[in-house]
């Protein structure tokens, strides 16, 4: 029989890296009933190799029929291992439903036929390349069946990968990815290729993917982070290199060569541990700071929360005591509520400021761009604005646009605190006339213009304008209030979208103009990645 | 027609606040808990047309709310506004998968906002 050359190391490295990942996955949590099913769909799988390989070479031509037999049946129970597996995933106990329990039951029946009759593998046909199995009464039964146990598996796998939800959700992606990979592999070898060729003589040539799906699968139970996919490929060329020399120290042609080869293959060895080791190391330091920032960015969630609960309170019941809830107040009583309102405001947007900020500083914030249109969103701002605009005795417009704009990709919440404080610093900074609106579109921008007829600002301050904890000189010369914050944090929101915040006054007393320019189209890598990375730079800071 | 809404709020003053806002605003009968369980209870006896949930509460949280209505058949289709204090990408990213219509952020919106929030999520 002719065989090519790279067969039987390939056969060697694919069993005994999987072999290895099984043991790797059980001894991680060994009393979970997950990882044991792992480790027992890896020995399946390690089996199968080892007869698939054996059934081509038997060592007596009369042992050949149970070889098959025995590569068919340990099949069909790598297909239960996995169904199994499935069902109790991520459980550390098996709670698995009588159903369930009858139809895994089937397919150990299965398996157990194959081995001890001919109902499944009737005989054997000797071919250059191997042995070829004629089919028994029931084989066409067993492959509906392990077709059924495979859209099983997949069914499985997505229903709960609809009711799941954050790093499980990714599991299950993982495990769903193995299945998959698992079914295509188990049809293209076993099915297509046999149907298009007219012989079996490429199955053998599936144990070359058993990789493919088992690797998935040991990362969604490991769960991903833990798994790194650094620390997985380290792994893998550590465990394919050890193996090439090894085999390499086995064949050498003379004994000094097999020494030598020995001694490179022990080196390496050592080398390789330290290796895996280093980047296990690596890996682990990594998600310490990432739990370490979870922890403080939950740690501001709740800070901030307990300090907008009061906040809440005065806020509802101020609101409701102005629109005559409880009962109409003079006039006097009014102004000074109205006071105690704006102040409250004033103070809501510092904690949001802050919390924004803490978020910008330990370097992730949400990113949520949706489909809007500027023409529909900026009006409404305009009228949640107006009562203020007018309490001070200016106007607020927005001038018509000649045409329809186009809807845009837009994180609204944080375009909406952008406008809010960019307008909220207009009417503060304005002492008469008020604030215009102007929506624009350009080449490849929808610009959003807003001029007011307030102090103005000098270049010096137009420079450090959106810095953070800079105000412009007229902030202390009129009013004592913000703390510098809004319009550093308003620059990092727009930066998000990959679009362009600045101001332009004529000088003092003249006003300024505050220009939002947002991408028409948005950069596919941020619609990829919501959660994204802000690198912030020394200037960003001071 | 009056409508039901269950309130989860586990801040006595908040949630007497807003169930006073609701009845001041006509047309909404205000069925009050204050944590996860008696919301269960609740929602399970009253049936209401709307939840408008608290996230933070003791023992069982909103989530831990969700994912139980969300098995519910009866109830699984009741609209559910998450409101909270409590910021978390982490956390409002779960809600959103376990199907809440919104996510509000208690402080940015006055009572009578959340009135008309609630007005019209029931019209759709």
């Amino acid at each position: 029989m002719v065989f090519p050359v790279f067969h039987l190391p390939i056969i060697i490295i694919a069993s005994l890296f999987v072999l290895f990942l099984g043991v790797l996955v059980f001894l991680k949590e060994k009393r979970s009933a997950t990882n044991k099913f792992f480790l027992f769909l890896a020995l399946s799988i390690f089996l199968w190799i080892i007869t698939l390989y054996i059934s081509d070479y038997p060592p007596f031509a009369s042992q050949a029929l149970f070889w098959n037999r025995a590569t068919v049946g340990i099949g069909f129970l790598m297909g239960v291992f996995l169904l199994y597996l499935v069902l109790v995933f991520p459980a550390k106990r098996i709670s698995i439903s009588p159903f369930w329990k009858i139809f895994l039951a089937i397919g150990g029946i299965i398996s157990i036929l194959c081995l001890f009759t001919n109902f499944v593998v009737k005989d054997v046909e000797f071919y250059p390349w191997g042995t070829n199995i004629i089919d028994g009464k029931l084989f066409f039964l067993s492959v509906f069946w392990s077709i059924l146990n495979m859209g099983a598996g997949i069914w499985v796998g997505v229903s709960k990968l609809k009711k799941s939800i954050g790093l499980e959700k990714t599991q299950f992606k993982f495990l769903i990815a193995g299945i998959l990979l698992f079914f295509i592999t188990g049809l293209t070898f076993n099915m297509i290729l046999p149907t298009i060729t007219g012989t079996n003589e490429y199955a053998k040539y599936g144990s070359y993917f058993t990789l493919l799906y088992i690797i998935p699968i040991a990362a969604g139970i490991i769960k991903y982070r833990l798994f790194d996919i650094k620390v997985i490929l380290t792994e893998i060329f550590t465990v394919i290199v050890g193996l090439i020399l090894f085999i390499q120290a086995i064949v050498a042609p003379s004994l000094p060569m097999k020494v030598l080869n020995t001694g490179i293959f022990l080196l390496f060895c050592l080398f390789g541990y330290f290796l895996v080791k280093s980047v296990i190391r690596e890996v682990e330091l990594r998600q310490e700071v990432e739990k370490l920032s979870q922890a403080k960015s939950e740690f501001i969630s709740i800070a901030s929360h307990q300090l907008r609960t009061p906040l809440t309170a005065v806020k509802g019941y101020i609101s409701m005591i102005l629109e005559g809830t409880y009962d109409q107040l003079a006039e006097k009583q009014v102004r000074s509520l109205e006071n105690v309102y704006q102040s409250n405001e004033r103070l809501i947007r510092l904690v949001n400021d802050l919390l924004n900020l803490s978020r910008l500083d330990a370097g992730k914030i949400e990113f949520s761009p949706e489909l809007i249109s500027l023409e529909e969103m900026v009006p409404d701002i305009i009228e949640e604005l107006r009562i203020n605009a007018e309490k001070k005795g200016l106007y607020i417009k927005m001038v018509k646009l000649p045409e329809p704009l186009p809807k845009i990709m837009v994180d609204q919440d944080k375009l909406r605190q952008v406008i809010l404080n960019i307008v909220d610093n207009a009417i503060k900074y304005t002492k008469e006339g008020g604030v215009t609106f102007e929506l624009k579109k350009l080449d490849e921008q929808e610009e959003i213009k807003v001029s007011d007829t307030g102090e103005g600002m000098d270049e010096g301050e137009l420079n450090s304008l959106f810095q953070m904890f800079s105000r412009a000189t007229a902030g202390t010369q009129l009013h004592a209030e913000g703390a510098g914050l809004g319009l550093y944090v308003a620059r990092q929101f727009i930066e998000m979208h990959g679009g362009k915040i600045w101001a332009e006054s004529p000088g003092k007393g003249k006003g300024s103009t505050f220009y939002i320019q947002l991408p028409i189209r948005l950069n596919p890598k941020l619609l990829k990645t919501k959660t994204r990375t802000i690198t912030k730079s020394p200037d960003d800071i001071f | 027609m009056t409508k039901k809404i269950l309130l989860v709020e586990d801040e006595k003053m908040l949630g007497e606040m807003y169930r006073d806002k609701f009845i001041q605003a006509g047309g909404f009968e205000v069925i009050l808990t204050e944590t996860a369980e008696e919301g269960i209870k609740a929602a399970r006896k009253e049936k209401p047309d709307l939840i408008l949930l608290d996230i933070l509460l003791p023992r069982i949280n909103g989530i831990g709310f969700m994912q139980w209505l969300k098995k519910e058949k009866e109830l699984s289709s009741i609209p559910v506004i998450a409101f909270s204090n409590y910021d978390d990408p982490k956390t409002k990213k779960e809600a959103v998968e376990l199907g809440i219509k919104d996510y509000l952020i208690k402080t940015n919106y006055t009572p009578q906002e959340i009135v008309d929030k609630v007005k019209s999520y029931l019209k759709n």
